[in-house]
């Protein structure tokens, strides 16, 4: 809409700017009250809001009632390894789409996009098969393969538009001035191509931080789960530890929370270019 | 050979190029998709025998994959255009000229990079019967005498899973109509304003039409997304009370997960698989109608 009319008193623009945050803050900031209550406080009614009494007790038994630290490292290594192969595959496919004299190049980019969006839920069954046949149940390498493939639409719609945005000529000169092909590709297009793998590296963590389905059925066993499954796996014999739970939320949450805080515009930007998730 | 490592042929290095990328997804999706056939027709747990069309004829017999089905309709019928309308709002309501642009945008984008598994478990812990904050505020507001068993009910345990799955996919919407928003030009403004066009007219003459196409792309990949549902209702009620909940993807998990009952989950899959085509090429047709 345009900046005049009624929007353009102060005021009402408060109320909009409040409305959006707390949409988008309110459960995260509940979770962290919730969080610095006791189980006494907890289990008051009427319920309170505001913690009475701050106590940072539930984020001492997140780490020793549970095994988090382990899921935290788990989590680190699978979404770490995935994002660097992701990145990896999807250059290489990226500047071949992008520069080498293909036939068909945008044929192949639909292949790449259309069947890594394929439902994963259906490709379930055979990709534990799969797994189980390898040996490689409960292990990184199970979650890291197919993460790669969930990152590749994404990953690849990023770098083929920052590799066609680098004026061909810089590279050219390049190999005029001696230099091979890979030679340019090494120093001429990675280097400056490196927002767009850095935007690109950003999405695909996130992707693989936040999935749930393939970790938890893939990786059953506590010491490989990641922390969606470790967490939400809390939920014990009798009772659903909240304030641990809790705790352990927002130890998960702000590692990825400061990621996008810091990098804001470049995920706004690389999410608008090829971004697909829910 | 040494030197034509170094300096492939254009054609030879694309190939080299494409290969990691074409081998995963031939493990990972292509591969997977004739195994899922396979294992619909074959008893793979007995022997392999070969079963031709029995699975497909129990799974159309099994009252849970309607249930799956119904429950799963049901969520993209309520979430996605509940999300769309969300989202949108947001959208304009985050398009405002703010001064200072960043905390209205980290407002969208922190829902967005929260899992939806923790989506699931924040939103269980605000539908608590005893302890949540909603049936806190409706006692508040005096709308309430009794609290209500959220995720205990079959309709309202429903309708929980839905208003979570709106809140947590209408901030990616939002992103996406958002960008679409910056896109259209000032200038149609100003011309309709001179024109005399109330701001209701500005808003259906021309941010719905100019927008259209961010909604369409918005719309396709939040139904895709829709039909997969598992991590907020697994988290929320575990499929219950009951089956009261349980959507096609946990039905596929559960059988082949927890049941290992892998023939039966493929089948599933390979059903799953048809509904989602059909709804997506649904989408696309009407886009292709949209686009004449």
């Amino acid at each position: 809409m345009n900046p005049t009319g009624i929007w353009s008193s102060p005021a009402l623009r408060w109320i909009a700017a409040g409305m959006v945050v707390f949409n988008g803050f309110f459960p995260a900031v509940w979770i962290l009250f919730t969080s610095l209550k006791t189980e006494a406080e907890l289990v008051q009614k009427p319920i309170t809001w505001w913690p009475s009494n701050p106590m940072l007790d539930n984020y001492v038994k997140a780490f020793t009632d549970q095994p988090l630290l382990t899921y935290l490292k788990n989590s680190l290594v699978v979404a770490c390894g995935a994002t660097a192969l992701s990145l990896v595959v999807a250059a290489f496919a990226a500047y071949a789409i992008a520069r080498l004299n293909l036939k068909r190049r945008q044929l192949i980019l639909t292949c790449i996009v259309a069947s890594s969006m394929f439902p994963l839920v259906t490709l379930l069954v055979p990709i534990f098969e799969t797994m189980r046949a390898l040996g490689w149940l409960n292990t990184y390498i199970a979650l890291i393969l197919p993460y790669v493939v969930l990152n590749m639409p994404v990953c690849t719609l990023v770098l083929v538009s920052f590799f066609q945005s680098i004026p061909r000529d810089l590279e050219n000169a390049a190999m005029i001035d001696g230099c091979t092909r890979m030679g340019a590709l090494w120093r001429v297009v990675v280097p400056l191509a490196a927002p767009g793998v850095f935007t690109a590296g950003i999405l695909a963590f996130v992707n693989s931080w936040d999935e749930f389905l393939l970790a938890l059925s893939l990786n059953s066993s506590p010491a490989v789960r990641t922390l969606p499954v470790g967490i939400a796996l809390y939920q014990g014999e009798f009772t659903f530890p909240w304030p641990i739970i809790s705790a352990a939320l927002i130890v998960a949450i702000v590692p990825v929370a400061i990621l996008i805080a810091l990098f804001q515009e470049r995920v706004v930007g690389g999410l608008t270019q090829g971004g697909l998730k829910g | 050979m040494l030197s034509k490592l170094r300096d492939p042929s254009e054609k030879t290095l694309a190939l080299l190029l494409l290969a990691p990328a074409f081998l995963l997804l031939l493990m990972i999706v292509v591969y997977p998709i004739g195994k899922l056939v396979y294992n619909s027709v074959y008893a793979v747990d007995k022997n392999g025998v070969f079963l031709g069309l029995q699975n497909y004829i129990d799974v159309v017999q099994d009252p849970l994959f309607w249930n799956a089905t119904k429950n799963t309709l049901l969520i993209t019928l309520v979430t996605v255009p509940g999300a769309l309308i969300v989202g949108l709002g947001l959208a304009l309501l985050a398009n405002l000229p703010f001064k200072r642009k960043w905390p209205v945008r980290l407002s969208l984008l922190l829902p967005w990079a929260l899992p939806l598994s923790f989506a699931g478990l924040i939103f269980a812990w605000f539908f608590h019967t005893e302890y949540g904050v909603v049936n806190d505020v409706l006692r508040r507001l005096g709308l309430q005498s009794e609290p209500t068993s959220w995720l205990l009910k079959p309709n309202w345990a429903m309708a929980a899973i839905c208003l979570t799955v709106i809140w947590k996919t209408s901030s990616f919407m939002a992103l996406i109509l958002l960008a679409g928003l910056q896109m259209i030009p000032k200038s149609l403004y100003e011309a309709a304003e001179v024109d005399g066009a109330s701001r209701w007219q500005q808003f259906w003459q021309i941010t719905i039409p100019m927008l259209m196409p961010s909604i369409i792309v918005a719309l396709i990949f939040r139904t895709i997304t829709a039909l997969q549902t598992f991590d907020i209702p697994y988290t929320m009620t575990r499929g219950g009370p009951g089956e009261a909940t349980e959507t096609l993807a946990m039905l596929i998990h559960k059988y082949t997960i927890d049941y290992s009952d892998i023939s039966f989950g493929s089948t599933l899959a390979v059903f799953m698989f048809v509904i989602s085509l059909f709804v997506t090429g649904f989408y696309l047709k009407q886009i292709g109608k949209n686009a004449q």
